[in-house]
Order: C-alpha cells, then sequence, then structure tokens
C-alpha cells in the first residue's frame, strides 16, 4: 500500500488554488495537489521511494511554503511528514478544523523571523583583561605549559565568549519582543547561545530587520546576529497534535561550551 | 529568504544557502499531526552530533589558549588590535585558526546536506551523499570526529559559501 501514502507539506484554507507550477519532493519532483477537507485543504504530493533529508528535498519543501505563504496563511509541516493515505489526512484535518483556522487567523499577514546569536571570536583580549578567572589560567599555563592547562584556559575562553554573547543577547530581546507578534526559542544549536524565532507582521519585518542591524553595529565586540527570514511560521504552529506553540523556554545560554 | 550577517569581519559559519540556518526549524519544528508517521532522518542526526564535537572541540579549545599565550597583557592595549593579531599569526596557526575550526563545522554540514553545490549535478550529489551519511553512521566516532575536525576543504564542491572563506584564506596565506 506504499503507492497510496502522501507526503503533506501544509494546510491552507480551502478554495486556494496552487501556484502552477508547484512541485514537492523526490526526483522528479512529485506534483502537487490540494485535498480538500471542509473549510481547510492540505497540500500533498505522492512520497518518493526513497525519501530522506536531502538538500533539494529539504529546498522543494520549503521552498512551496514560502510560495504558499506569499499572500495568503499556511500551516507549514515539519519536513518529513507522510500519511498512510489521502483519507487519514483528511480525517486528521477535519478533527481539528477550529484549531487550524484560528492558527491560520493568527499568522494572516505575518511571517517568521529567526534570529541566531554566536559569541564574537575576535575579542579575545578585550575577555582576557575583563575576566580574572581567564587571565589567572592564562598565568598559570604560561608558568608550567601543559596540554590539560591550553585546554583549561581554551574552555574557559569559549565560556566567557559565550557568557558575553549571551548578555548581549539579553540586552536586544526586549526591543524585538516589543516589535513581534510572539517569540520563542528553537531548538539548541550548537555554537549558539540564542536561536530564537519572532512572528512579526510583514509590515513590520523591515523595521525589525533595522532594529537587529543597529544593535549587531553596536555590540560587535560581543555577539554576531544573523536574522533568517521571511521564513514559514515553523515556529508558531501547534507542535504535536492539539497544543498550541510551546510558550519560550530557557536555552542553554552557553551551548558553545557543549555537551 | 535572506540569511544576514551583521558582523562580517568574524564570520564563523560559512552560509551559501539559506539551509544551514534554518535546518532545525525545518526538521524540528513545524505542525506535527499524531497520525502521521515520519521519514527517517537518521543522517541529519548524525549531522548534528559531527557539528557539536567540532564546537566545543579541544581543538577549538587549544587556540583559543594559543591566542592567549600569544597575547601581551603588558603592552599598550591600543598598539596592536586582536584582529591583527590573528592574521599576524596565521601562518603559525597552519590551517586551523578557531575561525576556520567554525568554519569547518558549518562546512562538514554544508557538505554532507549538499548545501554547497547549487550548480553540482543533483543525482550524483544526492547518491554521494546518501553514501557519505551511511558510511558515517558506521564508522567509530573517533574517526568521524577527527574528519570533522579537520575541515571539508579536502573534498567535495566548490560552494559559493566557500569562495569567500576560500580567498581570506589567502589572503591571510
Amino acid at each position: 500500500m506504499a503507492a497510496s501514502r502522501v507526503y503533506v507539506y501544509g494546510i491552507v484554507h480551502a478554495g486556494r488554488a496552487l501556484p502552477p507550477d508547484a512541485r514537492g519532493v523526490g526526483r522528479p519532483p512529485a506534483p502537487v495537489r490540494l485535498l480538500p477537507a471542509g473549510a481547510l485543504a492540505a497540500v500533498v504530493s505522492d512520497v518518493p521511494d526513497d525519501l530522506r533529508a536531502r538538500r533539494r528535498d529539504l529546498m522543494a519543501h520549503q521552498d512551496l511554503l514560502m510560495r504558499l505563504g506569499t499572500d495568503a496563511p499556511v500551516l507549514p509541516m515539519r519536513f518529513g511528514m507522510v500519511a498512510e493515505d489521502a483519507r487519514t489526512v483528511e480525517e486528521a484535518v477535519a478533527a481539528a478544523t477550529a484549531g487550524h483556522l484560528a492558527v491560520l487567523e493568527r499568522l494572516r499577514g505575518r511571517t517568521e523571523l529567526n534570529l541566531k546569536a554566536t559569541p564574537a571570536q575576535s575579542e579575545i583580549e578585550a575577555l582576557v583583561r575583563a575576566d580574572a578567572g581567564v587571565r589567572r589560567l592564562m598565568t598559570q599555563v604560561r608558568r608550567t605549559p601543559s596540554y590539560e592547562g591550553n585546554v583549561r584556559l581554551g574552555q574557559a575562553v569559549a565560556e566567557g565568549l559565550a557568557r558575553r554573547a549571551a548578555e548581549a543577547v539579553e540586552e536586544v530581546l526586549p526591543a524585538l519582543t516589543a516589535l513581534a507578534d510572539d517569540f520563542v526559542r528553537g531548538p539548541d544549536v550548537p555554537g549558539c547561545v540564542l536561536n530564537g524565532s519572532f512572528l512579526v507582521p510583514k509590515a513590520v519585518s523591515e523595521r525589525f530587520r533595522a532594529e537587529v542591524e543597529r544593535f549587531a553595529a553596536a555590540h560587535a565586540e560581543r555577539v554576531e546576529l544573523r536574522l533568517t527570514g521571511p521564513l514559514p511560521c515553523y515556529s508558531f504552529v501547534p507542535q504535536d497534535g492539539a497544543e498550541p506553540a510551546p510558550p519560550g523556554r530557557p536555552s542553554a545560554q552557553y551551548a558553545v561550551t557543549g555537551s | 529568504m535572506t540569511t544576514t550577517t551583521y558582523n562580517e569581519a568574524v564570520a564563523c559559519v560559512p552560509r551559501a544557502g539559506t539551509l544551514y540556518d534554518v535546518l532545525e526549524l525545518i526538521l524540528d519544528r513545524g505542525m506535527v499531526i499524531d497520525v502521521f508517521v515520519r521519514v527517517s532522518l537518521v543522517g541529519i542526526e548524525i549531522l548534528k552530533i559531527d557539528a557539536r564535537i567540532v564546537v566545543a572541540s579541544v581543538d577549538t579549545y587549544l587556540r583559543f589558549a594559543e591566542v592567549c599565550n600569544r597575547l601581551d597583557l603588558n603592552q599598550d592595549a591600543t598598539s596592536r588590535t586582536v584582529p591583527e593579531l590573528f592574521s599576524g599569526m596565521a601562518s603559525g596557526l597552519s590551517r586551523t585558526g578557531a575561525k576556520r575550526a567554525a568554519k569547518s563545522v558549518g562546512g562538514k554540514v554544508k557538505e554532507a546536506i549538499g548545501v554547497a553545490g547549487e550548480d553540482e549535478d543533483e543525482d550524483e550529489r544526492a547518491e554521494e551523499e546518501r553514501d557519505r551519511l551511511e558510511e558515517t553512521e558506521d564508522r567509530p566516532r573517533k574517526r568521524r570526529t577527527a574528519e570533522a575536525a579537520s575541515g571539508s576543504r579536502g573534498s567535495g564542491g566548490s560552494g559559493g559559501g566557500r569562495s569567500r572563506g576560500d580567498s581570506r584564506r589567502s589572503e591571510e596565506a
């Protein structure tokens, strides 16, 4: 029955037209179709035999959702969601219609902007001057050089850089969240002290970008900021069937030191 | 979709495409419906582990320590800026400055998921990529670490994002 499985990209209002040349995952790209379910419709395609998280498939998923979200809201699915058959999709979508409609309204005219912050690595000297602990380790290593000592020193530097970056991020967050309708911290990303997504009205996104830019320029010695978007609103849709997007949870502030 | 980096002086992760920066959103966020199943993402999990190992690696720590050990705190702080220090050390640091260690993280991920090659033959790429992922999975962890740490410069195509890094490298050399 594998042939009848369907790959689900997202959920939209019923009655929408797909972009004329909409293509999905697979090689060659699978044609995309709408699967109506009451007031809603699922955007689906056949499932390629050997579907994996390849670059082209990730991009196909992402690109289709971007296009769907250009002029009307869409609930983006996580990559790789496959249903046994069309009927499973229809039933699942129909059963949650009220919730989905509410979220679609919440996302109307809005977009996701993702902000990642990594420690600036060019200011080790400033860190050393400011951090007595690092200076102490440095003195020890110079007096009695050792591999372990160097590792400890380097680790202390990495932690110090991450701490400075995390402090900088906490300073900018209030101004950014004030411009956004919502903010959630995303999955920890190695090396990042912040991975967060903002739900921003499209009309405000340029102002948001300018604010990030202003702060980044002012604090370049502590933190490097990367803003990505507009994006499908991955972070602002139900993550586990019924629940709304989870509230922000504390991220690992010093991810760069790793675990 | 665009990714904007606001601190060009210290680019620490290459971003040719924008996939690297949103990978975790596409894979870990987005709507889930309980009755749906999910395709296997084994290879991606491996990538994440590799990235973590490199970022928090001993190699990175040793680079930082080396920078520290070259600092002269008695010198007037304004007489020598850290960027100068970095570039002056390029030969001493050989091929693996802290920046590069970080770079190779992105490079590794990018290469393995094939972000780099807009122009490459996708079919070939996909096969290569799948082989790599499966191979990676079977290989002992230690060797993966070493390979990840040594970076991605040895293989793969010449992606757009690497060209800037490459030119930077040659400037420093």
